[in-house]
């Protein structure tokens, strides 16, 4: 099932799909967020704040705007 | 590989970038490669510092040039502009011959990312694979050999938290152990080579790689000619050639090289993945998390106002001294005044500063260097986006509340330019420690202090005051948001690096430089306008000024005790500063402020309090001659009580005396912040629209508030 990565829940696992043509897609894949690699939301802050994904060793924080550029494969 | 015997002359000093992503520890390796031997410039066009610094090893000098961080030289913002600039710029003399690229160990594909693209650029490289140690907790091993096949560049592992492994970078710089290999990827498969080869002829640059910098950063990087750029898009227009889809194949190209070089370097050791406790999971906490950062806020600024006002107090009286001792030092005379009375309590004005402006930024470092500080912008930024502003924007807003100018400084590091002009425009309009004392005096003047239930009504009072303070910049900030026009567009990409202790030599490097980049940059501002006021307050058009300090000198002959003596002193002072030209402006601004409900006595302190707020306090004490100690909260309320205007009402009226308040809180009233915007936005426009606006703000409400109440 496909989904956007602003949609999952935390501790949840996925896999990227591919990133949403915009003016963000460059700054996103350039930290790492490439079709193939795995995602785990680990935070979330209240009331639709920013979104903590855990990528390889790292915890990058996006908001949900650009959480929903991101395309996922839910495992 | 260079010879490490190549002769140089010994003129030339060589020049040495450092480069990296964000929080890999670049910062630390250069503070400990240059220690004091710093300095900080600008780069032209960008708010972007520029940290250049000596290092000596065995006799020889080499200069240490401290890029921002980045994750790619694409051109995403300033920083990368800068990198970009300092990188590939045509400028022999300027050009780092070498160039130092730190990896963490743990995040080995995103710094081979930018790594390899300094590769393409053809530059001379070598890359410190640092914090070995976190990566050793996390059970990660590097085979570093692997790297070096791919790259065919030098490599080092360190740990830059140690002393180990630092001086292997020295010995590394000093054997020039730098390797140009070029060429990573083949950038003619994004780009047609027809166009690469006339970017490279148009501009004479060494290889296709930096024709195609030139492609990307000429539409954006101002210090190209505009000649250059308009040459530059018709070249794009007219071939119709898809920037965007180049830079994403490029991306997809390199990451896909990169990855199976990552794979045959790094053994993950696969023990049982146990569900390990993540303190972030009460820093982050939508309750705790929130609680923790009010917390911490409130033991920072409780530290920083019990801290700081030792030494401010000691710089006041060391200036005071200073002053008093010049003054009967050098034979009396204008000189002798300018100095004693105009220069040093000028650079006293500057200098009472440092105390505040270097604790803030300790404790700023602390929170950054132990990886807090992005939490906070994860917690807060939700609260600040309706406002226009950036979860960054939550530490100048609340520095505000101690000192507009160290807040303004903390702007700094928001990336954004809209966000980033609204927090410096707003962040003056917190209710700083400046206006405590003239609240403090205006409150027990008109509010009785009389507690209804628990509640004390000066302290409700004040607490109004705070709030409309916070008023003042949501209000203003939402104003801003839908005024400015940026094609910016706002995001938030921001890592949460890994917990670890602060390192203490670049908190205390950081609390250093923040002070002097104040002092010799905003102090000269600073200095002039106070010598100014100086001059306008001591100073008249008639000879009017000298007969009074003979009326004054006669009636002290003839004063007969110490009483009397203070009286006549504190008399002639307040005759003077009527008759000065700030006395004349004052009754020239009457006009003008009479529907606020002031006389042209509160003139004179609004005029001689555009230095400071708290000079207001200090100016009426004199105006209506109260001798003895100014600072007496109560001398000076029982005299401003006795002032009655010439139809028998009281001048500090309730009505009066909120106006002066509201004033107060809006109204800039503040050189020190003027000039530390005018340095932070590297230009007078914003300074001055924001002086126009805050003192436009405060004789609004300033007007409402008196013919409301009177």
């Amino acid at each position: 099932m496909l989904k956007t990565a602003d949609q999952i829940s935390v501790t949840q696992t996925v896999i990227i799909k591919e990133i949403i043509d915009s003016p963000l897609k460059l700054n996103l894949m350039e930290l790492g967020f490439l079709p193939g690699k795995s995602i785990t939301l680990r935070h979330s802050a209240p009331m639709g704040g920013p979104m903590a994904f855990q990528l390889d060793e790292t915890i990058l924080a996006l908001r949900k705007n650009e959480a929903s550029l991101i395309k996922v494969q839910l495992l | 590989m260079n010879k490490p015997n190549t002769p140089i002359s010994a003129l030339k000093i060589p020049k040495i970038a450092i480069i990296g992503n964000p929080n890999v520890g670049k910062s630390t390796i250069f503070n400990q490669l240059t220690g004091l031997n710093q300095k900080i410039g600008n780069y032209p066009g960008v708010t972007v510092d520029k940290k250049i610094g000596v290092m000596n090893y065995q006799g020889n000098t080499y200069e240490i040039i401290d890029l921002p961080g980045t994750y790619s030289l694409n051109p995403n913002s300033e920083d990368e502009i800068i990198a970009n600039r300092v990188l590939n710029q045509s400028n022999e003399a300027e050009k780092p011959e070498f160039v130092l690229m730190v990896i963490d160990s743990s995040q080995l594909s995103r710094g081979l990312f930018l790594a390899t693209q300094l590769m393409d650029l053809g530059l001379s490289l070598a890359i410190v694979l640092n914090m070995a140690d976190i990566s050793a907790k996390r059970n990660i091993t590097i085979k570093t050999f692997e790297i070096f096949k791919a790259l065919r560049v030098p490599i080092l592992s360190t740990d830059a938290r140690g002393e180990k492994g630092l001086d292997q970078i020295r010995e590394l710089i000093h054997t020039r152990n730098f390797s140009k290999k070029g060429d990573f990827i083949a950038i003619e498969e994004v780009v047609p080579i027809t166009l690469l080869d006339e970017f490279q002829t148009k501009f004479q640059l060494p290889n296709h790689y930096q024709a195609y910098q030139m492609l990307r950063f000429g539409r954006v990087d101002k210090i190209i000619s505009q000649e250059d750029r308009d040459w530059i898009k018709a070249k794009l227009e007219e071939l119709n050639f898809d920037l965007e889809a180049a830079q994403l194949e490029e991306t997809k190209i390199r990451y896909k090289k990169i990855t199976k070089i990552v794979e045959l370097a790094v053994v993950k050791e696969l023990t049982v993945k146990k569900k390990k406790y993540s303190i972030d999971q009460i820093f982050l906490h939508p309750i705790f998390g929130y609680l923790i950062f009010a917390a911490i806020l409130l033991v920072m600024f409780q530290a920083i106002f019990a801290w700081a006002s030792v030494p401010m107090d000691l710089i006041d009286g060391f200036f005071a001294e200073l002053s008093g001792r010049v003054n009967n030092y050098l034979p009396s005379g204008p000189l002798a005044n300018l100095i004693s009375e105009g220069l040093i309590p000028g650079i006293g004005g500057v200098v009472i500063f440092i105390p505040q402006i270097a604790m803030l930024f300790g404790f700023l470092a602390i929170l950054e260097d132990t990886g807090y500080m992005s939490r906070v912008v994860f917690l807060m930024d939700r609260w600040m986006r309706p406002y226009g502003l950036h979860g960054k924007s939550v530490v100048p807003l609340i520095s505000g509340v101690a000192c507009a100018i160290p807040a303004v400084m903390a702007a700094r590091n928001i990336g954004n330019w809209k966000e980033k002009i609204i927090t410096i425009m707003v962040t003056p309009l917190m209710s700083c420690s400046a206006r405590l004392p003239v609240y403090v005096i205006l409150i027990g003047l008109v509010v009785p202090d009389k507690t209804i239930g628990v509640i004390n009504l000066q302290a409700l009072t004040l607490l109004g005051l705070y709030f409309l303070g916070i008023l003042g910049v949501l209000g203003t900030a939402f104003l801003l948001k839908n005024i400015l026009k940026t094609t910016e567009k706002s995001f938030l990409m921001v890592e949460l690096p890994s917990y670890r202790a602060p390192r203490w030599l670049d908190v205390l490097l950081t609390m250093y430089s923040k002070s002097k980049t104040f002092v010799l940059e905003a102090g000269k501002i600073i200095l002039a306008i106070s010598v100014v006021l100086w001059v306008l307050a001591s100073y008249g058009p008639s000879n009017r000024m000298d007969e009074i300090r003979t009326e004054g000198e006669i009636k002290l002959a003839t004063a007969t005790n110490p009483m009397q003596v203070d009286e006549i002193e504190a008399e002639t002072s307040s005759l003077l500063l009527e008759n000065s030209f700030m006395g004349i402006m004052g009754r020239g601004i009457e006009p003008v402020i009479r529907p606020l409900g002031y006389d042209w006595k509160i003139g004179i302190a609004l005029i001689a309090s555009f230095a400071a707020r708290e000079v207001f306090v200090s100016t009426i004490a004199t105006i209506y001659s109260i001798g003895g100690d100014p600072e007496d909260d109560l001398t000076i309320r029982q005299k401003l009580n006795q002032q009655i205007r010439p139809n028998g009402e009281k001048v500090y009226n309730t009505a009066t005396a909120f106006s002066l308040m509201v004033f107060y809180a809006f109204a800039m009233q503040c050189m020190s912040t003027i000039a530390v915007v005018y340095r932070e936005t590297k230009g007078w426009k914003w300074p001055l629209i924001q002086t126009a606006y805050m003192t436009g703000l405060a004789y609004l409400s300033a007007f409402l508030v008196y013919q409301i109440l009177s």
